[in-house]
């Protein structure tokens, strides 16, 4: 499909991520075994036929460039168009590093001149922390036929969250009212994905620009609401956004329902990851592992249980894993006992040690860290 | 641009002794240990040793292996300079032929190799699953002078009359080479793997291709040849892992060693990976009726099943109540519920209907051996296919 641009916003959000984000940014958290959360992103672009992006970094952004490399993971390493990566630039005024992340329409000012390069008629803008397999090419032609001047994603299965939109909805799916953050959800859940024209897109950031407004959804979706037509395109799969560590914890949980983890990676519409070149992991003759999720290049001889298992994790003899996440090369050495634990990057846990939390409040260690 | 050293590699023979497994793919294409095929293993020795142009001699059946190999990047031998090239047979202006023989394959391609203009040619075969580092059997070639370096390893007494046998001297210089003796006079085997001086090679192909009598092969002609000419000839001694996996017994014995400790195939040695085009499906799911042990899963497996000893490769699948015993199900190969498989080659994509049997475990009974069912077979439920029978995608069944 030819005509529509993507555009990833990636960027510091709430503290409630704790350690998950100490060395990294929302969409570079690794989630279902194999995935960082902007591949699910990328992948549904990269599905819909979209192979020009540009991803909109600001913040703790070096292990998302580490992970998206130059782009050929999703196909989007091309001569032309293909994947840009958009770091904050150092002279602009309103939108650099080393402050915070203040909203959509003052980064996009900042990246105004790519804006303009862009060689569709239409951007798709979405972010980088919303786990989902979504056919884009659908939202697409639904905005095309709908005519609206702007069509946003949502959902009317909401599971969180702090810090989230809400639509009420009129006829014709036309969006009556915006709810930026309120206490009590309503309507339908916005999943910060619009499609627009990029005419209207360049307008609204110079408009914004020239009045100093900040955000999308405050100064767009609400503020600009009665001179638009914005329409939902109601979408009625599994959607998540992450925002705490209880929420990470439960969404991956989610995956083993087959039901969730056949639905967010079909063969008709892949989510690609970075290859990690391992082999197929090996499961010892006394292993017992049962309702698992497991990643390629690991060893476990001990027993594994409801959980999530990266690529080359270790799982000793006579060590126990139950209802936990464990990240990229975790070590659980032999009789370890582990329950309700997000596991970072590299932990190593020491023989016999134990490392239980509960199920309303699971532990995250830090990336590295021996227990 | 000149290279110092390039790969010949010859990926072109049927692999008839595989049966359905090549009925329509080459040898080199058959997937292997999971989430491999066999040309994976020389193909990452090559970039893991440095060599960064290797030449692909096709023939048979190319389609899977060309689309395997596409640009070479999961081997990171997509290069502007060099790189990975497939090489089929073509017409000249002196009239077309297939490849008649591997040194004939070779002598085709001449005009290839001269680009390169390469002190070294490293000839390589398409069916051994083995780690090798290429580098250092060059260096050793170098270092010795030698025309042709051929590399050997050990093998029982009892065995070595199945092999090409090297006798040498105290300084490991080839002195006679026989193709399987009835009396072997050494146990050095050759592997099939040569370093030659290119100048050297390309005269003796040259020679070769002017000879009616020839059968135009390196183990029966080339070889033989030179070292009746008085070339310097070097056994280069191998001591690791290395299989040839061209018949169904050889191909399940090494999926089978990957399970095996002290089988010396470990493929989880980070310092020397095997890299290969792997499909992008989700983790491994085993589901919560799942019994697995001792036994290698692959991204995209769904096991609800039972798996003892048995190599499950990317998508394949067992269901509830399925059982797979000391087999390989080769990628998005599926067991349906209730099915039993034992001692058997599952082909890629292919369906094991519920409640049939496949293979039996040794009996010590006449006529045992492998099971195979073919790529994209569809097994009726409760179909039962014997020991050593092979069922293909037409539903031929054949005894082996």
């Amino acid at each position: 499909m030819n005509g529509l641009h993507g555009i990833i916003f990636s960027y510091e959000k709430e503290p409630g991520l704790r350690e998950l984000v100490e060395k990294r940014m929302p969409g570079s958290i690794p989630f279902g075994g194999r995935y960082r959360i902007i591949d699910f992103m990328l992948s549904n672009l990269q599905n819909a036929g979209v192979t020009d992006v540009g991803i909109v970094l600001h913040g703790n952004y070096q292990s998302l460039l580490d992970h998206v490399g130059n782009g050929k993971t999703w196909d989007m390493s091309r001569k032309y168009g293909g994947l840009r990566i958009l770091p904050p630039f150092a002279d602009n005024r309103k939108y650099r590093s080393g402050q915070e992340f203040e909203g959509k329409m003052q980064a996009l000012a900042g990246v105004r001149s790519y804006l303009e390069q862009i060689r569709q008629d239409y951007v798709v803008l979405a972010d980088s922390d919303l786990i989902i397999n979504i056919d884009l090419a659908d939202v697409f032609e639904s905005h095309l036929a709908s005519g609206a001047d702007i069509t946003c994603v949502c959902t009317a299965n909401y599971k969180q969250t702090s810090d989230a939109t809400f639509f009420l909805l009129g006829a014709d799916n036309k969006v009556a009212k915006t709810l930026c953050s309120p206490k009590k959800p309503e309507g339908y859940h916005c999943l910060e994905i619009y499609v627009l024209s990029k005419e209207l897109l360049l307008r609204l950031v110079d408009e914004c620009e020239a009045e100093e407004k900040i955000s999308f959804r405050s100064d767009v979706l609400n503020g600009m609401g009665d001179k638009l037509d914005i329409r939902a395109y109601v979408f009625s799969g599994i959607a998540a956004q992450i925002r705490t560590v209880k929420e990470y914890y439960d969404r991956s949980m989610d995956l083993l329902q087959p039901r969730v983890y056949q639905e967010l990676s079909t063969k008709a519409r892949p989510i690609r990851a970075k290859e990690d070149d391992e082999t197929p992991t090996y499961i010892a003759p006394e292993s017992s592992c049962s309702n698992s999720l497991i990643a390629d290049g690991c060893s476990i001889v001990g027993t594994v249980e409801n959980c999530i298992i990266f690529p080359g994790v270790t799982v000793a003899k006579g060590a126990t894993v139950k209802n936990s996440v464990l990240f990229k090369g975790v070590t659980i050495e032999e009789n370890a006992d582990v329950s309700y634990v997000i596991a970072d990057k590299g932990v190593t846990v020491r023989r016999g040690g134990k490392l239980v939390g509960h199920e309303s409040y699971p532990m995250a260690i830090s990336k590295g860290s021996t227990i | 641009m000149k290279k110092e050293c390039i790969a010949m590699l010859l990926a072109g023979g049927q692999g008839s002794r595989l049966y359905v497994l090549t009925e329509n793919m080459a040898k080199p294409a058959v997937p292997f240990g999971g989430k491999f095929r066999i040309i994976d293993f020389p193909l990452s020795n090559c970039t893991n040793a440095g060599i960064d142009t290797v030449g692909v001699l096709t023939q048979y059946r190319p389609l899977e292996l060309n689309s395997y190999i596409g640009s070479g990047q999961p081997w990171d031998l997509d290069r502007d300079d060099g790189g990975v090239h497939i090489l089929p047979p073509y017409q000249s202006a002196t009239g077309a032929s297939w490849y008649k023989g591997t040194a004939n394959a070779i002598y085709q391609n001449i005009g290839f190799v001269d680009m390169y203009d390469p002190e070294y040619v490293v000839v390589l075969s398409g069916d051994h699953i083995y780690k090798m580092d290429y580098a250092e059997m060059v260096a050793a070639h170098k270092k010795a002078g030698a025309a042709c370096t051929i590399a050997v390893m050990e093998v029982p007494w009892s065995e070595a009359s199945r092999f090409g046998i090297i006798s040498v001297d105290g300084e490991d210089n080839i002195t006679e080479f026989a193709e399987k003796p009835k009396e072997p006079k050494s146990n050095l085997a050759s592997m099939g793997i040569y370093v030659f001086t290119w100048s050297k090679m390309r005269e003796y192909l040259i020679a070769d291709e002017n000879n009616p009598d020839s059968e135009n092969d390196f183990g029966k002609n080339i070889i033989p040849t030179m070292l009746n000419a008085g070339e310097k000839m070097i056994a280069y001694r191998f001591a690791g892992y290395w299989k040839d996996v061209g018949t169904l017994d050889s191909l399940w014995d090494a999926n089978m060693d990957m399970l095996a400790n002290g089988s010396g195939l470990d493929l989880f040695e980070h310092d020397w990976p095997i890299y290969g085009r792997s499909t992008s499906a989700p983790p491994a799911f085993l589901g919560k009726t799942a019994a697995t042990h001792h036994s290698v899963i692959t991204r995209g497996c769904v096991v609800e099943g039972e798996a003892e000893n048995s190599v499950l490769s990317e998508n394949s699948c067992i269901e509830e109540g399925a059982s797979v015993q000391y087999s390989i199900l080769m990628p998005g190969a599926v067991v349906k519920a209730g099915a039993k498989v034992a001692y058997a080659i599952i082909g890629e994509n292919a369906v094991i209907g519920a409640d049939a049997v496949v293979g039996s475990v040794p009996d010590g009974a006449e006529g045992w051996g492998i099971t195979v069912v073919g790529p994209e077979t569809r097994l009726p439920d409760k179909y039962e296919l014997k020991a050593n029978h092979m069922l293909s995608k037409n539903m031929k069944e054949v005894v082996r």
